[in-house]
Order: C-alpha cells, then sequence, then structure tokens
C-alpha cells in the first residue's frame, strides 16, 4: 500500500477519534485525557474477536475477506471474514462505551477537573494491564485455541509484544465508512435537542440545571458515547496495522487526538475532522519537509498588493446578522501608509521555518522525533492568537455569507427540515 | 382544595417552612417561611446580603436547606436535585446573569424546552417522525416566547452579544420555556433604564396573567416592587423581619431601619452601588 494511502488511512482513523472526542471535551466541558485508552480496550477486544474467532471458526487466522476490505480487490463483495471484522468492530465500542461508563458514572459526578485526573489514570490502568497479559497463542495452534475457554483467550493478549499478524480488514471502505457514520450521528447530536443540553452543561452548569437538563445524566451519556466511538477506532487500527500494543495507545495518543479538539475549537465538528486531517499529514510533512519560502513569498506578495493595491478583504456582518466575506478595492487604502508589522513578521517566520528545515536537513535531524515538541507549541500558540480554536463551537459554514437574507438561523432550519 | 380562594384557608401552591442554611458561622438564612396562593405576586427585599439570593438558591436546590420544607403543590421538594425542582414546576433567573453565553438566543430558549420533551437517542439519531415532530414543536414555542418579549429578531444572535436589559429579559423567556408553575425572579430590573424598567413591569404583570403563574420577586427598585407586588416579604440578616401590602411594609419602622441601617433609601427608584 503507498504511503498515501496509508495517510489517508490514519486519517480516517483519527476523525473518528477527533469527533469522538469532542462530544466530550468539546460539547459538554468535560476533560477527557483517557481517548487513548478507551481506543485500546476496543483495539484488543476486536483483535481478540478477528483472530482467535478466526482460528476457531475456520482453523486459519489469514485474511477470510471479500472484495470491500481487501486491497486486491477480487473475491466476493462480503465474505465470512468482513462479518467477524465488523461484529468485531461493534463489540469493540460496546467494550469501550462499557468501559465509559463504569470510569464516568463516579467521576462525573465530582466536579472540575476530576474527570481529567481520573480518565488519565485509567489510561495507563489499561496500557498496564495490557502488558501484562500472556503471550499471544500461535497462529499455528488452532486446535489449542478451541480448546481454550473464551475467558482464558481473552487473558491471552501478547503483552509487551503486542498482539500481532491480525488479518488486515480495515480498509479505506471500512475506515471511511466509520468515519463518516461518526460524523453523522455527532452532527445530528449537536444539531438536536439532546446536543443543545451538552452544550448547555458547558455552558453554564448551574443554569443548566436550574433549566432541568439532568447534567449527571447527559455527561455520563456524552461520555459513553464518545468512548463507544474510542473503541470503534481502536478496532480499526488494529485491523489497519495487522497489530496493536498498548505502549503506543498512552497518554502521547490521547494528548494527539485532545490537540485535534482544541484546535479544531471546542464544540465544532467541521473543526475537529480538519484537525485531525492536518496532524494526521503533517507527521508526513515533517519526515520530508518541503521548502517553505515559496509559499512564504506568494503570501508577502499577497500582502503587499492588498496594502498597495487596496484591494481588502473583509469579514462585516451581513444582513441577518450573518459574517460576510467583503472584497472591495477601497480607494481609501490606496493612500494608506505601508504596515509593516504583518509583512515583517510573514518574512521572519518564513526565514525562521526555512532555517530551521535547512539546519535539520545539513544535521540530519528528524524532526518527526520531536512533534510532540510541536503540538505543544502550536497548543500553546493557538491558546495566546485565537483561544477557542479555529472554528470556536461553531462550524465552518457559519462563517460563509448567507444564502437567503432573512432565513431562519442555520441549526433551525436543519433541525425543522 | 380545588376551589382557590385567595388569601384564605385554600392550600398555598408554594408552601415553605422554617427552612434555613448557614456557610460556616454565617447565618445566611434563618427559619424562613413563605406562603404563596396560586396566581400571587408576591415580592422578598432587603438590604445587600440579606440572604434573598440565598433563599432562591434554597428553593431551586442549588444549596440543601439546612431545616425546614418546601412543598410545590403536594409535592416535597426538599432534598430533590436542581433539574428535578425544574421538573416539580420552579423555575428562576439569575442575579448574576446565566446565560448560555455562546449559544443564540434561540437555542437558550430551545435548551429550556428540553424539559417538557422527551429525548430517545434512537430517535435523535434516526430522525424519527416524533422526533422531527417534537423539534420543530419546540422551535415554534420557543419562537412564540421572544416574540412575546421581542426578542424574535435577535434569536440567531449570541446571547452573551445582546445588550444588557435583552440578556435580562432572556432570562425570563428561558425561565417561562420551562413551562414552571412558580417562577423566581432575582433583580430583574437591575441595570434597566426607567422605561425599560416600565415596560418590564407590565411585562411581569402580562406573563403572570398569560402563562397562569405564581411570581416572586426580589427587586432593589422600590417603585417597581411597590407597584406590581400584591404582598412583600422584607428579609434583613437571613431573618423575615415583616410580611405585608406595600402600604404596610413601607410604613414599618423595621423595615425603615433596616433600610436606613443598610444606609439605601426605601421611597422612590432607588439607585444602587
Ligand atoms: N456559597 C456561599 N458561601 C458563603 N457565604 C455565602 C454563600 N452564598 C451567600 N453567602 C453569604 O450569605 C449572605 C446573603 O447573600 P445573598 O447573596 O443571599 O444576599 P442578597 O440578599 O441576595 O444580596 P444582594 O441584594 O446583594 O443580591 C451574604 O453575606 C453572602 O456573603
Ligand atoms: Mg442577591
Amino acid at each position: 500500500m503507498g504511503g498515501f494511502a496509508t495517510v489517508l488511512l490514519v486519517i480516517g482513523i483519527n476523525i473518528v477519534l477527533a469527533v469522538s472526542l469532542t462530544v466530550v471535551n468539546g460539547f459538554t466541558g468535560q476533560f477527557s485525557m483517557g481517548h487513548g485508552g478507551f481506543m485500546a480496550v476496543g483495539g484488543y477486544v476486536a483483535a481478540m474477536i478477528v483472530y482467535y474467532g478466526s482460528l476457531r471458526l475456520w482453523g486459519s487466522a489469514n485474511f477470510a475477506g471479500g472484495f470491500l476490505s481487501s486491497a486486491s480487490g477480487d473475491g466476493a463483495w462480503l465474505a465470512g471474514g468482513d462479518v467477524l471484522f465488523v461484529v468485531a468492530c461493534l463489540a469493540a465500542g460496546l467494550a469501550a462505551a462499557g468501559a465509559g461508563y463504569l470510569v464516568g458514572l463516579p467521576s462525573l459526578r465530582l466536579k472540575g477537573d476530576y474527570l481529567a485526573i481520573v480518565t488519565l489514570g485509567f489510561g495507563e490502568i489499561v496500557r498496564v494491564v495490557l502488558q501484562g497479559t500472556a503471550p499471544q497463542i500461535a497462529r499455528s495452534k488452532a486446535d489449542v485455541v478451541r480448546e481454550t475457554p473464551v475467558w482464558k483467550l481473552a487473558t491471552h493478549l501478547g503483552g509487551a509484544q503486542g498482539f500481532n499478524l491480525l488479518p488486515t480488514y480495515a480498509t479505506l471502505f471500512w475506515i471511511y465508512f466509520a468515519a463518516v457514520l461518526t460524523l453523522i450521528v455527532v452532527y445530528r447530536l449537536k444539531m438536536s435537542s439532546s446536543g443543545r443540553a451538552f452544550l448547555s452543561i458547558r455552558e453554564d452548569e448551574i443554569a443548566s440545571q436550574a433549566m432541568g437538563v439532568n447534567v449527571t445524566k447527559y455527561k455520563v451519556r456524552a461520555f459513553v458515547l464518545s468512548s463507544f466511538f474510542a473503541g470503534v477506532a481502536g478496532g480499526l487500527y488494529a485491523m489497519y496495522l495487522g497489530a496493536i500494543n498498548a505502549t503506543d495507545l498512552g497518554f502521547q495518543r490521547s494528548f494527539e487526538v485532545i490537540i485535534m479538539v482544541v484546535l479544531g475549537g471546542m464544540g465544532s465538528i467541521s473543526g475537529a475532522t480538519l484537525a485531525a486531517i492536518l496532524l494526521s499529514i503533517l507527521p508526513e510533512v515533517l519526515r520530508a519537509p518541503p521548502p517553505v519560502w515559496p509559499a512564504g513569498l506568494a503570501l508577502l506578495v499577497v500582502m503587499v498588493i492588498i496594502q498597495k493595491v487596496g484591494i481588502s478583504f473583509g469579514l462585516t456582518r451581513g444582513p441577518a446578522d450573518g459574517i460576510v466575506l467583503n472584497i472591495a478595492i477601497s480607494m481609501r487604502s490606496l493612500r494608506r501608509s505601508w504596515k509593516f508589522k504583518p509583512l515583517v513578521i510573514v518574512a521572519g517566520v518564513t526565514m525562521a521555518l526555512e532555517t530551521a528545515r535547512l539546519v535539520c536537513l545539513q544535521q540530519q535531524i528528524d524532526i518527526a522525533q520531536y512533534r510532540m515538541v510541536l503540538y505543544a507549541l502550536m497548543l500553546i500558540i493557538m491558546m495566546i492568537v485565537r483561544p477557542e480554536g479555529l472554528f470556536g463551537v461553531r462550524e465552518f459554514w457559519d462563517y460563509l455569507p448567507r444564502r437567503r437574507a432573512h432565513s431562519p438561523s442555520g441549526p433551525v432550519a436543519e433541525a425543522s427540515a | 382544595m380545588t376551589a382557590p380562594a385567595p388569601n384564605s384557608s385554600a392550600a398555598p401552591l408554594l408552601d415553605v417552612s422554617g427552612i434555613a442554611i448557614s456557610f460556616g458561622g454565617l447565618k445566611a438564612v434563618q427559619n424562613f417561611s413563605l406562603q404563596l396562593p396560586r396566581g400571587s405576586l408576591q415580592g422578598l427585599i432587603g438590604p445587600n446580603g440579606a440572604g434573598k439570593t440565598t433563599v432562591f438558591n434554597l428553593l431551586t436546590g442549588v444549596y440543601q436547606p439546612q431545616a425546614g420544607s418546601i412543598t410545590l403543590d403536594g409535592q416535597a421538594l426538599r432534598g430533590l436535585k436542581p433539574h428535578q425542582i425544574a421538573a416539580a414546576g420552579l423555575s428562576r433567573t439569575f442575579q448574576n446573569i446565566r446565560l448560555f453565553g455562546d449559544l443564540s438566543v434561540l437555542d437558550n430558549v430551545r435548551v429550556a424546552c428540553h424539559l417538557r420533551g422527551s429525548h430517545s437517542l434512537a430517535g435523535t439519531l434516526l430522525r424519527t417522525p416524533r422526533y422531527v415532530g417534537q423539534e420543530r414543536a419546540m422551535t415554534e414555542r420557543a419562537r412564540e416566547l421572544l416574540a412575546l418579549f421581542s426578542l424574535a429578531d435577535r434569536q440567531d444572535e449570541h446571547a452573551c452579544n445582546l445588550p444588557y436589559g435583552d440578556q435580562r429579559r432572556l432570562e425570563i423567556v428561558r425561565a417561562i420555556a420551562t413551562e414552571p408553575k412558580i417562577l423566581l425572579l432575582d433583580e430583574p430590573a437591575a441595570g434597566m433604564n426607567p422605561q425599560e424598567k416600565k415596560a418590564l413591569a407590565d411585562l411581569i404583570r402580562t406573563i403572570r396573567d398569560r402563562f397562569g403563574l405564581t411570581i416572586l420577586l426580589i427587586e432593589h427598585d422600590m417603585g417597581l416592587v411597590m407597584e406590581i407586588c400584591e404582598r412583600i416579604t422584607v428579609l434583613d440578616y437571613g431573618i423575615i423581619i415583616k410580611n405585608g401590602t406595600p402600604r404596610e411594609v413601607q410604613t414599618c419602622p423595621d423595615v425603615i431601619a433596616a433600610y436606613l441601617g443598610g444606609a439605601s433609601e426605601m421611597k422612590g427608584t432607588e439607585t444602587r452601588r
């Protein structure tokens, strides 16, 4: 499989993760740091079902899928292996949701940041427990697998070596099927009455209660739903890599997803999706960083044109309080003197990035290894420049010009359509 | 029990008896009792820090009373959670405005409509006709309420961008949207100009009649309170010092002393802070 296809797969899985975490961290304003943990629970459950299930059913853990699951593209549309895989992913989601319920119920009753601490602890416990499991039963020992009771199989999860040699069912089709499903579910939720209840909790918990929202119930609901999709994502992840190792699904993984949600805007589905796409591509870009200066130069030229030729772009309030992109050739800006500050900033940033790139090339430093540092920096800059994230709570289309001058508000029209 | 005879033996809609709370050593509210007949409009006044807002917090379950009982229409409220109390029919506004700032004006009201609907996850995700119908009805109702408070043309704005007076009125709309039996208003006129206050007084009477509400009103503007309230309870240092008609309250020496002690004026349109 080519590098491009791999990136697409990673993007799909990250969309599922980021959009599902949006429900907790974005909608209800809770802070969960356990998404990696829920992903691990789901991933291992799916791996176990597919691997041991295949051995029990067919005596072999080889790929047994149809057209939709195969990279080579032959065979029937669906085969037994696919069914097993889909069942495994659903079970993964349910297991993670169950874990989410168990973790969430006690901690969501508490106020403040307890949830962050509890979920952080949960993620680490999951990791340690999984790493302490017994070795995987080899593929050649189908009869041993058949004789071992299911509960005992669940202790043979590969330990520190991870769960390996899984048949890879998670193709672009399945991953994007899951991603689209997640998007639809979370979007419909956000636009619904329950979704508004979630958002009201984030806005003001006391007022939300006073308006009759059962805050604990809704927090747990959000948490369980979010964990479900994290579990599904774990299943997809295991079956795309053909292996899963709890070491890769620790705190760092949770943190990556949190960054996607924060960058996208706490509560914005399109923002989380965009951030998931960008942050999935970023490591690839860092592996072989392309020159920065052409983009920087182009930006400078555009800025000079805007300043000197007098084309102004701006966001203004439209008739129905929508924000309208206004492009006008204004005579006044012709007379305005140079604004050097933005030009200098763009030039400076371009030069700094370019220098960093050249130094890294020269010294053969792999920047991709410093990904986390970069993420942290991005977070810091974001918090200073635009604390509400790219889109805030809104979706990107809320920023586009309104089609009808006096339409009922977007979400309303949506809900009553 | 079914015949509501005002000011007589008929069971009051809200019956509060002897509720109390202290914060550490501070006895914020002591032995607070109150009977609200159905459809009444009662004032709750007192100098700053007298414990008025604390009474609201006790009634709505934000704080748990350390003594006493609260009965709404025969249902005991003490010990219930705030959302259960809202469901029982007690709704409130907040002195320090607590709107859902990043939500639209319409959504602020629709959150409150949520209480009287039923919300299954399956219905929401599959958009069943039942769900769509309920959602539409909810939106319709929210719009009607906003129109009644002339906020309809601001429904798409973020609540935090509304002018102050509109925010106060939106708080009232939101509280009414929960379909309460009793509405608790905590200084609804604070920060409003005289015209707005005048309009508000009319509005409070209108909504009482139109929605058949019983209203308990905290307000520092004596002109407003004396004008619209039928009875007034005066609180000072957490204790009720007077309970009577506006005229009785205005002439009560204890009340005048309490207000003079608090260095506030009793008569006329008072200016706070
Ligand atoms: N949660 C709390 N913890 C400690 N003290 C509190 C708490 N809530 C209220 N108090 C105290 O209780 C007293 C009554 O406060 P409350 O807010 O009820 O006064 P109020 O009558 O509403 O005054 P105002 O007119 O200024 O709104 C005050 O002394 C206040 O400091
Ligand atoms: Mg108060």
